[in-house]
């Protein structure tokens, strides 16, 4: 069997985990729209239900693919986006070495993952944005820029297309600080592996 | 360019001016371009009037004394041989040349071998033509200096709304010189420019000695802009030849007057250390200001390393991956001759840098000096200079990248304090901006100086007018207030600040009582950012 090489190439499998009330649904709409209406891929949004909506552990299952998607329930994530504690703990095991762990990182403190792991404070700086219910958004973007899973443009679109009216500005800057975080976060870990930490050449 | 040269030759009265009146008496043919000042020794010829030399139409400079040893007062023949290294290297950055100040010594028998040094420094001097340096016509003396034209303070009064003074003394109780004991008055210029009693020489003093800080218009419950009158006002003294005490024997100022001239090409950049990126196609300029000027004239009796600020600002702007552009003949900005007055110079001084910068094709320009970024950025705007590219200050760009996030701040082992810049602080309302950055660091703790932000007091003195003992006053004043918030580290914002405090530093009946670190926010954050 070859298929599991190209399943790898084109199928990008993500698990999107949380408190119900995050917006973690949302996200997963968001990614999973941006795909495919944006970036013209395939996509399929798979949601828990239940009791989630009112608060407990959530979660949003995507799957973006070059192909038809034949089955939308995700079996081995290749991007896990942890926003709470215990959807780490829930999903971690699942993680391979080359998959790519996102966190909240003061909403997820303790993380022991295989893989590369890449971490942000949405929900402080969405809190510092003016509104803690921005965190999503602000994990939308660090997830477009760490991950690359959709372009830029399709999910700041489907950012500004799914968010109330009147939000769109707020929104956006919320996207834009999430994005520029991921992206200075990969140069930062870029330059530390080139040895250059710091301003002045020690 | 046509115009014959000239040679200012400076001569010790003890050994070699007998020399020159051997090679006189002789009747030998001294070259005619040769202008003789005797002078009681070369030691005392200081590095002010070297410049002055130049900047008055000299081009090339003759230090002649006597020969190491037989100085009639010691130490004449060193001080001399210093004080022209030291006008050299201006000179080179100034893109003068030092080849064309020249410091020699002779014995009085030796009337041959100066003959022979006279003969070859003016052949050198004439193959290298005029300097690039033309001084600007300067206005006609007023027939009665002790009158001020009316309509023109009647035009003064009305754009800063003087009447508006309420005479009520807030500005007294701010500020920093009257409240270190210096006779002086903010409300009191206010009340003589409207009787008309601007003439009176303890009013010149006063309009001469003021800061400019800007303190006074933070209070004023009638919002009359102080300082920007003042600037106005120095100007109209300027016009009627009444002049200031210019620091420093006029040394810096002679070095502004300069820039004014239209094909000078300053020689900039030259020392870069190698491990900063440059590229000069980039749309981003980094624009450097006076501080490697500032480190040859100040480095004789201070350790000021201002140009290092530079330095560490183009090192951070390597580290978020901009390699910016550098002008090699960047000109001064001027801020130091528009607010002593001289708006003529400066008008000229501006009218350069404008036609040059908006040439570059750039889109932006960023410098770490706060007179350069007010001066680009407000007050060329307000004399109807428009540049085509955006002024940042390197903060700006500093706060803009470093909340992208994925920075952090490495701990650094001092607590702090901080001393504001007026220009960035009050003038452009900025206090906020070096306070973002600052709290970002990770010293062991940061205290505010009991007058801080908008309310800071000046290092000293601006634009190097009128330093006096009120000055030095006021700067063991505000050392006295850093050593109180128990900080090891003094944190400043302006290369002017570092040299000012670090002169209050010096006194020798104090001791160790005002010693501090200082160092610049720009160098501090260079020190301690790191990759997260």
């Amino acid at each position: 069997m070859n298929t599991t090489d190209s399943t790898v190439a084109t199928q990008q499998e993500i698990i999107i985990t949380g408190f119900g009330g995050q917006g973690i649904i949302l996200a997963g709409r968001i990614i999973g729209m941006a795909a495919s209406l944006g970036d013209n891929r395939e996509s399929t949004l798979t949601q828990a239900y239940g009791p989630e909506s009112r608060g407990g552990a959530c979660n949003a299952q995507v799957i973006i693919s070059d192909r038809p998607i034949h089955y939308p329930y995700v079996k081995t994530p290749h991007i896990l986006v942890a926003m709470s504690q215990a959807g780490y703990d829930k999903f971690t095991d699942l993680l391979t070495a080359d998959a790519i762990l996102l966190t909240d990182q003061d909403l997820v403190p303790k993380t022991a993952a295989p893989c590369p792991h890449y971490a942000i404070s949405a929900t402080r700086m969405a809190e510092g944005l003016g509104n803690k219910m921005m965190a999503n958004i602000i994990m939308i973007g660090f997830f477009t820029a760490i991950t690359g899973a959709v372009s830029k443009q399709a999910a700041q679109d489907m950012v500004l297309q799914s968010v109330p009216k009147g939000t769109e500005e707020k929104n956006t800057n919320a996207f834009n600080k999430g994005y520029d975080y991921g992206v200075s976060t990969l140069k930062g870990k870029e330059k530390r592996a080139a040895g250059k930490t710091g301003a002045i050449a020690s | 360019m046509t115009r014959p040269t000239k040679i200012m030759l400076f001569l010790c009265n003890w050994g070699p001016h007998a020399a020159f009146l051997s090679l006189q008496d002789d009747k030998r043919d001294i070259p005619e371009e040769v202008l003789m000042l005797r002078v009681p020794c070369t030691g005392r010829v200081d590095r002010s009037l070297l410049i002055k030399a130049f900047a008055m139409g000299a081009d090339g400079v003759a230090l002649v004394g006597c020969a190491p040893g037989t100085c009639r007062y010691g130490t004449g023949t060193r001080t001399a041989a210093r004080n022209a290294h030291d006008t050299g290297k201006i000179l080179d950055l100034m893109g003068i040349g030092q080849e064309r100040l020249r410091a020699a010594t002779f014995l009085p028998d030796q009337a041959d071998g100066l003959l022979t040094f006279l003969h070859v420094f003016s052949d050198d001097i004439r193959k290298m033509g005029p300097t690039t340096i033309t001084s600007l016509a300067t206005a006609p003396a007023a027939d009665d200096p002790a009158t001020l034209p009316r309509d023109e303070v009647a035009r003064l009064i009305a754009t800063y709304d003087i009447h508006a003074c309420q005479d009520c003394g807030k500005c007294s109780s701010a500020c920093p010189l009257a409240l270190v004991g210096k006779p002086f008055s903010a409300r009191g210029i206010a009340t003589a420019v409207i009787n008309h009693d601007l003439y009176q020489s303890g009013v010149q003093e006063n309009v001469w000695s003021c800061l400019t800080c800007g303190l006074c218009y933070q209070r004023c419950p009638s919002a009359v802009n102080f300082p920007a009158f003042i600037k106005d006002l120095r100007h109209l003294y300027r016009q009627q030849s009444i002049q200031g005490d210019e620091a420093h024997g006029g040394f810096l100022h002679s070095l502004m007057r300069s820039m004014a001239s239209s094909e000078m090409v300053p020689n900039r950049w030259r020392n870069l250390p190698q491990d900063l990126q440059i590229d000069q196609r980039s749309p981003v300029l980094f624009y450097g200001g006076c501080a490697p000027y500032f480190d040859i004239f100040f480095g004789k009796h201070l350790d000021v390393q201002t140009e290092k600020i530079l330095f560490d600002g183009i090192r951070l702007l390597n580290f978020f991956d901009v390699s910016p552009r550098l002008l090699t003949d960047e000109r001064c900005c001027g801020h130091d001759l528009l607010w002593s007055g001289e708006q003529k110079h400066f008008g000229q001084v501006a009218r350069l840098n404008v036609e040059r910068l908006n040439s570059l094709g750039i889109t932006t320009m960023i410098t770490t000096c706060p007179e350069c970024y007010m001066t680009f950025k407000t007050t060329y705007p307000d004399q109807g200079l428009e540049l085509n590219f955006e002024v940042l200050h390197l903060y700006d760009f500093l706060e803009r990248e470093i909340d992208r996030g994925a920075v952090e701040f490495a701990a650094l082992d001092q607590a702090v304090t901080f001393q504001d810049s007026c220009r960035l602080c009050r003038l452009e309302d900025r206090a906020e901006l070096p306070r973002q950055l600052l709290n970002r660091l990770q010293p062991t703790g940061f205290t505010e100086m009991r007058e801080s932000g908008s309310a800071a007091m000046c290092c000293g003195n601006t634009a190097w007018m009128g330093c006096d003992a009120y000055s030095k006053a006021m700067q063991v004043k505000r050392l006295q207030q850093a050593r109180e918030t128990g900080a090891e580290l003094l944190v400043t914002a302006c290369p002017k600040c570092q040299i000012h405090l670090r002169c209050a530093m010096q006194d020798p009946f104090r001791g160790d009582e005002l010693q501090m670190e200082m160092l610049d926010l720009t160098s501090v954050i260079a020190k301690t950012i790191r990759w997260k």
